[in-house]
């Protein structure tokens, strides 16, 4: 690219032309004055600078960047989410904070209004590895507008709400549903030996 | 210094030979991707619970683990180059950074496919999602360092740095789903995960198209390779020339 850098200067090329006085008079070259700037010329050194510069913001941009990306994934000591028990143990996050609660569809709770796309239901722990909802779970009632994902009424999903709960209402106002999958992928057959293939509602 | 003009021209029919190598490995390769996307579609077994979608496991998955791959290669490539400061270290080390961040930008954008029908939403800020994303800017990173050193002596030496550094990321990545609660299943393949997580007919089409996709990635990085050293030729070559001219 910048092949001039490579080059002898014309001080140098004297060397080379005009063969070293005896007596020593003319000093040998000296020695390489820095290692950051190979020659005293200044154009190099203020793109060296200028390099210097811009590499420094991007260092500095993509530290803020992760700062704030790990930040927004792990606020605090917090995780990812909390469970139903674990929200309802902690009277401190129920102060209307935005936060995830995760748990799984208690059966037969759920309540939609025809026609319309505002949801209730109610939610519960969830035992790993289990369809449905912990025994002796604590409950959290919850509603939600919009449409849901479509794995939401599987018994085997965890779902987690994104939202705030309200006091007054003892709701917890979900604003996006996020449904886990499972650790396990297994074939319809295995699973379910007598449903049709495609139909896994 | 042998020069590089005639290396070029005393290596043809070894180029040559190398040339139709690689087309024969590409051949197969392409041979063994059609055959994965026979056994993802056709022989695959519909998942019980996420159905056809749960195909897409059979790409994002492989694809995820070679681009670790790529970023060790990667990383053991750079501290290879730190030491021994030669050029087919440099070369190894920015092919497999190059191709590890093809892989980690495919396997983003096959988890974020996966994640709306799943999930419910495209992304979400969660353990492995956003290490991933850290993961994908420290190559990216890498890739930019390269050209922005003012010198390309030093553009090899500060990424290689970069490289080894940011393979730390790698191992966070594999175990975030097991450090924290995450909305990514926990570890179906590698060290951490459970014998019985996977049916013997899904990991049995897993580790074939891991080698598929692993087939191609070699590719890619060897094609890579010899395309850098082209390149690092043909600048060598224009130094040269510049240097005999005389009216500079």
């Amino acid at each position: 690219m910048d092949s001039r850098r490579n080059r002898p200067t014309p001080s140098d090329r004297r060397h080379l032309i005009e063969p070293m006085q005896s007596n020593n008079t003319i000093p040998p070259a000296a020695p390489e004055p820095a290692i950051l700037l190979p020659r005293d010329d200044a154009e190099t050194a203020s793109a060296w600078r200028s390099h210097r510069v811009r590499l420094g913001i991007l260092a500095g941009v993509v530290a803020l960047a992760v700062t704030y990306m790990v930040f927004a994934a792990f606020p605090g000591n917090a995780q990812f989410f909390v469970t139903v028990s674990e929200f309802r143990n902690d009277a401190s996050l129920q102060d209307g904070q935005t936060l995830r609660v995760s748990g799984a569809l208690v059966p037969d709770t759920f309540q939609r209004q025809n026609g319309s796309t505002l949801s209730q239901f109610i939610m519960g722990d969830k035992e790993p590895d289990v369809p449905g909802v912990a025994v002796d779970s604590p409950q959290l009632r919850a509603s939600y507008v919009g449409v849901l994902p479509d794995l939401f009424f599987n018994p085997h999903s965890e779902i987690i709400l994104e939202g705030s709960y309200d006091p007054h209402s003892q709701t917890f106002v979900t604003d996006n549903i996020l449904v886990k999958c499972p650790s396990k992928y297994q074939s319809l057959q295995a699973e379910y030996p007598d449903a049709i293939p495609g139909d896994n509602s | 210094m042998a020069s590089p003009g005639r290396r070029a021209a005393g290596g043809n029919s070894l180029l040559r030979a190398a040339r139709s190598a690689s087309l024969w490995f590409l051949l197969l390769t392409a041979a063994l991707l059609l055959a994965d996307g026979y056994l993802i579609f056709m022989v695959a077994p519909t998942d019980a619970v996420l159905g056809d979608v749960q195909r897409i496991f059979y790409i994002h998955v492989p694809i995820s683990i070679i681009s670790f791959l790529g970023f060790f290669v990667c990383a053991v490539a750079g501290i290879a180059y730190l030491i021994r400061r030669s050029e087919r270290w440099d070369r190894l080390a920015h092919a497999s950074a190059e191709v590890g961040v093809i892989f980690v930008t495919l396997a983003l954008v096959t988890g974020v496919i996966w994640a709306r029908p799943v999930w419910g939403v495209w992304w979400t800020w969660e353990p492995r999602l956003t290490t991933t994303l850290i993961l994908w800017l420290i190559y990216v990173a890498y890739l930019m360092i390269r050209h922005y050193a003012p010198t390309p002596q030093q553009g090899r030496s500060w990424s290689a740095v970069v490289g080894i550094i940011g393979f730390i990321d790698v191992p966070i990545v594999y175990y975030s789903v097991q450090w924290w609660r995450s909305i990514h299943p926990v570890q179906v393949i590698g060290p951490e995960a459970a014998d019985d997580a996977l049916e013997p007919i899904i990991s049995r089409i897993l580790i074939f198209s891991l080698i598929a996709i692993l087939m191609l990635a070699c590719y890619l990085v060897m094609e890579r390779m010899m395309l850098r050293a082209a390149e690092d030729n043909i600048t060598e070559l224009r130094r040269q020339q510049q240097d005999a001219s005389p009216d500079y």
